[in-house]
């Protein structure tokens, strides 16, 4: 009851907080934006190059770059909103609220997992909204995803918003100051996009800057985004053409539906291992940070 | 009986010595005042009271329990309001409470009826919808006292709770906490700069540099480390040369420093035709506070230079 108590508190202050709220959309806003000015336009003409010759109905296209937009947004949407929504926990330790938490009797770990289930869920929450939206928005300009791909966006969005929440519940725990939320915020906002390949598809990228992305465990659950929204569009361009299944690849490379590792493709399912190894690393990163100096201080305090 | 002891109580931040070998108790239903400039430790004692930081030696006992291994039980008897306001400026008062409430484990039937207590305790009927961002800052005080009672404690810790309000809200702040003693026989422990507050306490601890250089009450206090004052009205400062002491103008009046209430005494018997108007006044907390400490207190709580 204590725990859904400060679930329910840390949720309210993100909604009822309009500058944390609308903090936490720039991201999106700025993907949105660039995508309506020149990226949808950029990524369709690339896709009409690479079928140079091939008569490619609009609505197919239309469904291709949609796609990747909403792909694009899930990803940096997981990731920029758990950083915005975890600003609670750094705002209550800015403040003497933490320090008002502590002069009662809950315990450090509900508290933790307080901020933790609350930033999920905020994050999980928005994102779902995106994630409705952009199906209708989907339906209308060009459906191509089958029952499977629903499903797998779903998940892929649940493992990124925990990837994102646990990433960011481990930075924030070390932020004390106004300064320091703002420059994550803008760090997160400018750049994790390029980062995890929401902005420009990595294969775009020089070849170094495109391996040093590779280590980075989101740049892999952007990609089975891009695979889910785009795949279908993909496969229905290439299906009636000869030696379909070669241009579908390298579409799906060129796109970053598939990823590579030092030149090696990574499987679908090595994508999911990744992702979900790294939540759980971050999960017992975080539970490490948030234990460790309680238990050191229950020792100390008080003794004669 | 005692609700709080503390015995050799040490917190050292490197070389600085923030709390140096203290010791000192407080009475059940006893309102503590703990004294001193910015920085004489106060805080850092109320942190450590409350389980915020670890000491480095001593111990405390609040209740019988010591806070080492029973943490918990002493939390749930401790209620504290902090200098700036820790309450959640877009949430509505009512959530405020309740959030406070449920950290003590007070949900569903018992939260109602506590949240009852106290919105006709601290009148509260108004505000309980409205988000505290809006609320003045008296309304905003009354509300994180009303918080901090939340769980009925034995104590109530205002660790200056004061400073930075206008006079009207400082009143009304005062008003509140003398009616919860009076209603409630609670205990409240007080960390201030305030001389005016200090002297209405029962027990006044002055603090400096981290050590205890006075316990007692203020009177104690005031017949240990000031005289007495006697004031006179419409009487010249050449029919006063007779008491052969230099008298102080003050305003139309002049003031004459005397031991205590006895010689002060004396010279009206000596001396009636000089009193024909006069009032004779114990010594101030700001006296009692130069004397021991060698120091004045400014309006903001940081040492004055005199």
């Amino acid at each position: 009851m204590t725990l859904k108590d400060l679930i329910v508190r840390n949720c309210k202050l993100y909604f009822k907080d309009k500058g944390l709220f609308f903090s936490s959309l720039i991201a999106p806003i700025i993907l949105f934006f660039l995508f309506v000015a020149f990226l949808g336009g950029v990524y369709k003409d690339s896709l009409l190059s690479v079928f140079e010759g091939v008569e490619i109905e609009s609505r197919l296209v239309n469904g291709f770059a949609g796609g990747w937009l909403m792909s694009s947004l899930l990803a940096v949407s997981a990731v920029s909103i758990a950083f915005t929504a975890n600003c609670v926990m750094v705002q209550d330790k800015m403040t003497d609220r933490y320090a008002d938490f502590c002069v009662s009797p809950v315990k450090h770990y509900q508290l933790a997992l307080g901020y933790y289930i609350a930033t999920a869920l905020v994050t999980l929450l928005v994102c779902s909204v995106a994630l409705v939206v952009g199906y209708i928005y989907l339906a209308i300009v060009g459906w191509y995803l089958t029952f499977t791909d629903v499903v797998l966006t779903i998940l892929d969005t649940v493992l990124l918003v925990l990837f994102g929440t646990s990433l960011s519940s481990i930075v924030c725990k070390f932020l004390k100051s106004q300064g320091g939320i703002t420059a994550v915020e803008v760090i997160v906002s400018a750049a994790y996009g390029f980062l995890c390949g929401a902005y420009m598809p990595i294969a775009s990228l020089a070849d170094a800057i495109g391996k040093t992305l590779s280590f980075l465990p989101g740049t892999y659950g952007t990609s089975l985004l891009h695979e889910h929204f785009m795949g279908g569009a993909i496969d229905e361009i290439c299906s009636g053409l000869a030696g379909g299944d070669v241009y579908a690849q390298r579409t799906r490379e060129g796109f970053d539906c598939v990823i590579s590792f030092f030149d090696n493709a990574v499987p679908e399912w090595a994508c999911y291992l990744i992702i979900s190894i790294t939540v759980v690393l971050l999960i017992g990163l975080y539970i490490l940070l948030v234990a460790s100096p309680w238990k050191k201080r229950s020792k100390k305090v008080h003794s004669s | 009986m005692n609700i709080i002891e503390i015995e050799h109580l040490k917190k050292y931040y490197g070389e600085v010595k923030a709390v140096d070998d203290i010791s000192f108790t407080v009475k059940k239903g006893e309102f503590f005042a703990f004294l001193g400039v910015n920085g004489a430790g106060k805080s850092t004692t109320i942190s450590i009271l409350c389980g915020r930081q670890p000491a480095d030696g001593g111990s405390v006992t609040i209740d019988g329990m010591s806070l080492d291994g029973h943490a918990d039980e002493v939390k749930r008897r401790l209620g504290v309001v902090f200098q700036s306001s820790v309450l959640d400026a877009p949430l509505t008062v009512a959530d405020n409470l309740k959030y406070r409430a449920s950290l003590y484990g007070i949900h569903g039937e018992k939260w109602r009826a506590q949240l009852e207590k106290l919105t006709e305790l601290f009148d509260l009927s108004e505000l309980l919808r409205r988000p505290v961002g809006k609320l003045s800052g008296g309304q905003r005080r009354r509300v994180d006292i009303a918080r901090a009672l939340v769980h009925d404690p034995e104590i109530l810790i205002l660790d200056e709770p004061t400073t930075g309000l206008d006079p009207q809200t400082r009143q009304s702040v005062w008003s509140i906490v003398h009616r919860l003693r009076k209603e409630r026989e609670m205990t409240v422990f007080l960390t201030t700069h305030y001389m005016e507050e200090a002297a209405d306490a029962d027990r006044v601890v002055i603090l400096d540099g981290g050590k205890i250089l006075a316990d007692a009450t203020p009177l104690e206090l005031k017949n240990t480390y000031t005289g007495d004052y006697i004031t006179f009205y419409g009487a010249s400062e050449e029919e006063l040369a007779v008491l052969g002491a230099s008298v102080e103008r003050v305003g139309e009046a002049f003031r004459l420093e005397v031991k205590n209430t006895a010689e002060a005494t004396e010279l009206v018997l000596k001396h009636p035709k000089l009193f024909r108007d006069y009032e004779i006044t114990k010594g101030k907390m700001d006296d009692v506070f130069l004397r021991v400490t060698g120091k004045s207190i400014g309006a903001t709580g940081a040492e004055e230079k005199r």
